[in-house]
């Protein structure tokens, strides 16, 4: 050391090198946890999936796959945008309706509903589907998808979804 | 572990004299709380920088976005109303840790020969913080945000000759908007961060080459020097966590509200600027017709040369406040005229007139019976029976008023105003609400 040049030593020196150490580990804990938290926690937050009304279900016919057009609204983080979506729904004779994803299971194209052969057919690769969403042909690797649906005071209800394409079991996305 | 991993980088790196030079720095004097208010800032302006970083990982500067982000924010992020309340008081406190670090530099004469410099660059750094406190507050896009902000670049807009085209250079166009938004954030986020950063640097650079000042007092500076570390370290961490939980508390009781979305067309809006700010809002108010203008850019113009020229107009090499009386009384002066500005203009702004919650209780049962489908109430409602705007101004009376709501015939023979089932708290509190329905 210099001359006149003084430092603590021994416990002394010890106890404040500790305590500073100790300090500065308090406040970047402190600070640490809720950036850390407030960034990871959007990431870890299921969509919530809502009930959209698609209308009436006695207007729908029995036997007869519909198309329905319907907005819903999405919430992607702070923006919210209203995207349009179209499904097929199919009325039972028991009275019950299956909803179907417009989305062919294959690679994702959208089929459509042939009137004359009574079955969906998916233009891009051939897939063929009867009016329970059985596959009859084509490469399709698993029945048409279901949504998730629900008669409540007459109205149709359905919860969106999306499935990964080309598997054989369905795999929400 | 970590001192075995220290050595391995060191034999390497041969850190030590790195060491040496960063921690062994002598302090004249010995480490003292004195010292603390430098280190206290730096550390609130890494906070700043931190907590600002955060933000930016949702904030969109657009018009048309910029509000939703920071609503977001505020109300749905976890954790973000506390991030943001951690930017907002942050930005309070560095205001405080620099005008206290100030004041000791003036007070013990710091910035005297050799520390000249070191000085100067303390001012530019007071002006960068300055600037960031004013584009930061257009960020959120609220309205108090666009309003302040349209009035503190009007000011800009009394310098002579230039004034013009620096109002339209710093909103980008004819008014505030897409194009304000997009470069106050650039301003704030990448052009003032540098600089500042570059400041700091060199602030530390010339107190390292012309080293700290020590205490005035000649014994106590010749008793000898102590080590930067550990025991001025020591202090200075230890403030940086008072400081940062005052922070903290602040920032976890004193939400920071968002106002509502900017509204370019709603004129009636009067914006408040932050605090810091405030003793020169209340000044303004004083400078009488055509001083007004001269005063928003000159007043502003001496100070900081003023600030800039210290060392030079100070001459007297002597660091005592013993012999430097004319010195500090015009920096007591100062002192005085800005708390006294500042006190009076809080006091203003919180005078005025806070609802008492039984008038809001009050407001809330005209509504819930409907009133306004027969009394209109400042242009809203229905003029079938009598306009209440300013009915207060006619009839001051609480009884008659009280009276009248529990019997309108009684106190008004062949009114058609029904009765309504009021009990005697509503009864109260719709009379204390009509009765501050009148002018002035």
């Amino acid at each position: 050391m210099e001359d006149g040049l003084s430092t603590p030593v021994g416990t002394r020196r010890s106890f404040f090198v500790k305590t500073t150490v100790f300090i500065s580990s308090l406040i970047g804990i402190s600070l640490a946890v809720p950036l850390i938290g407030y960034v990871i926690a959007p990431a870890l937050q299921r969509r919530n999936k809502e009930w959209v009304s698609l209308g009436k279900a006695d207007a729908l016919p029995i036997g007869e796959p519909k198309a329905m057009d319907y907005t819903m609204t999405e919430k992607d983080g702070w923006q919210e945008s209203h995207a349009t979506k179209g499904v097929w729904a199919v009325k039972q004779p028991n009275g019950e309706v299956t909803v179907f994803s417009p989305i062919c299971p294959h690679l994702g194209c959208g089929y459509r509903w042939d009137q004359q052969d009574r079955l969906f057919k998916c233009p891009c690769h051939g897939s063929v589907y009867d009016i329970q969403g059985t596959v009859k042909a084509g490469p399709a690797p698993r029945p048409l998808d279901t949504l998730p649906s629900k008669i409540e005071n007459g109205d149709l209800l359905v919860q969106y979804e999306e499935f990964k394409s080309g598997l054989p079991q369905k795999v929400e996305l | 572990m970590a001192s075995r991993l220290y050595q391995w980088i060191d034999r390497r790196l041969k850190l030590k004299p790195l060491e040496q030079t960063l921690l062994d720095e002598p302090i004249p004097g010995g480490a003292s709380w004195n010292y603390v208010f430098g280190s206290a800032t730096l550390f609130l302006f890494v906070l700043q920088a931190l907590t600002g970083m955060f933000l930016m990982v949702y904030y969109v500067p657009a018009t048309d976005h910029a509000y939703d982000t920071v609503h977001y924010i505020q109300h749905e992020v976890w954790g973000g109303w506390f991030v943001r309340g951690l930017h907002h008081w942050g930005a309070s406190a560095v205001m405080v840790a620099i005008g206290l670090h100030m004041l000791q530099v003036f007070f013990d004469g710091a910035y005297k020969r050799p520390r000249e410099l070191m000085w100067i660059v303390g001012v530019i750094l007071l002006a960068i913080m300055l600037a960031f406190g004013f584009t930061g507050y257009l960020l959120p896009w609220d309205q108090n945000a666009y309003w302040a902000t349209q009035v503190g670049i009007n000011m800009v807009g009394n310098v002579p000759l230039v004034g013009d085209f620096l109002v339209k250079a710093l909103r980008g166009g004819e008014t505030l908007g897409a194009l304000t938004i997009s470069r106050f954030f650039a301003i704030h986020v990448a052009f003032l961060p540098v600089l500042i950063a570059v400041g700091i640097m060199l602030h530390l650079f010339i107190l390292r080459r012309v080293g700290p000042a020590g205490p005035h007092d000649e014994t106590r500076a010749k008793a000898g020097s102590e080590t930067f570390y550990p025991r001025q370290v020591f202090m200075d961490a230890l403030v940086m966590l008072g400081v940062f939980g005052v922070v903290a508390m602040l920032a976890i009781s004193m939400e920071f509200p968002l106002a509502d979305r900017a509204d370019p067309s709603d004129h009636s809006f009067v914006p408040v600027p932050e605090w810091y700010f405030l003793f020169f809002y209340q000044l303004l108010k004083y400078a009488p017709g055509a001083w007004g203008p001269l005063a928003t850019w000159l007043l502003p113009a001496i100070f900081f040369t003023g600030l800039l020229l210290l060392p030079f107009l100070d001459r007297n090499p002597d660091r005592n406040p013993s012999s430097r009386r004319v010195v500090l009384g015009a920096g007591l002066g100062f002192l005085i005229v800005v708390f006294s500005l500042l006190s009076i203009s809080l006091r203003d702004l919180y005078a005025v007139p806070k609802r008492d919650p039984s008038v809001i209780r009050g407001m809330a049962l005209v509504e819930q019976f409907h009133c306004k489908t027969c009394h209109r109430i400042h242009g809203e409602g229905v003029n079938v029976g009598p306009d209440l705007s300013f009915v207060a101004d006619r009839r001051p009376d609480r009884e008659w008023h009280l009276q009248h709501f529990k019997n309108p015939q009684s106190v008004s023979p062949g009114s058609f105003m029904p009765k309504f089932p009021l009990n005697e708290k509503q009864l109260n509190d719709l009379t204390n609400y009509i009765l501050t329905l009148k002018s002035g």
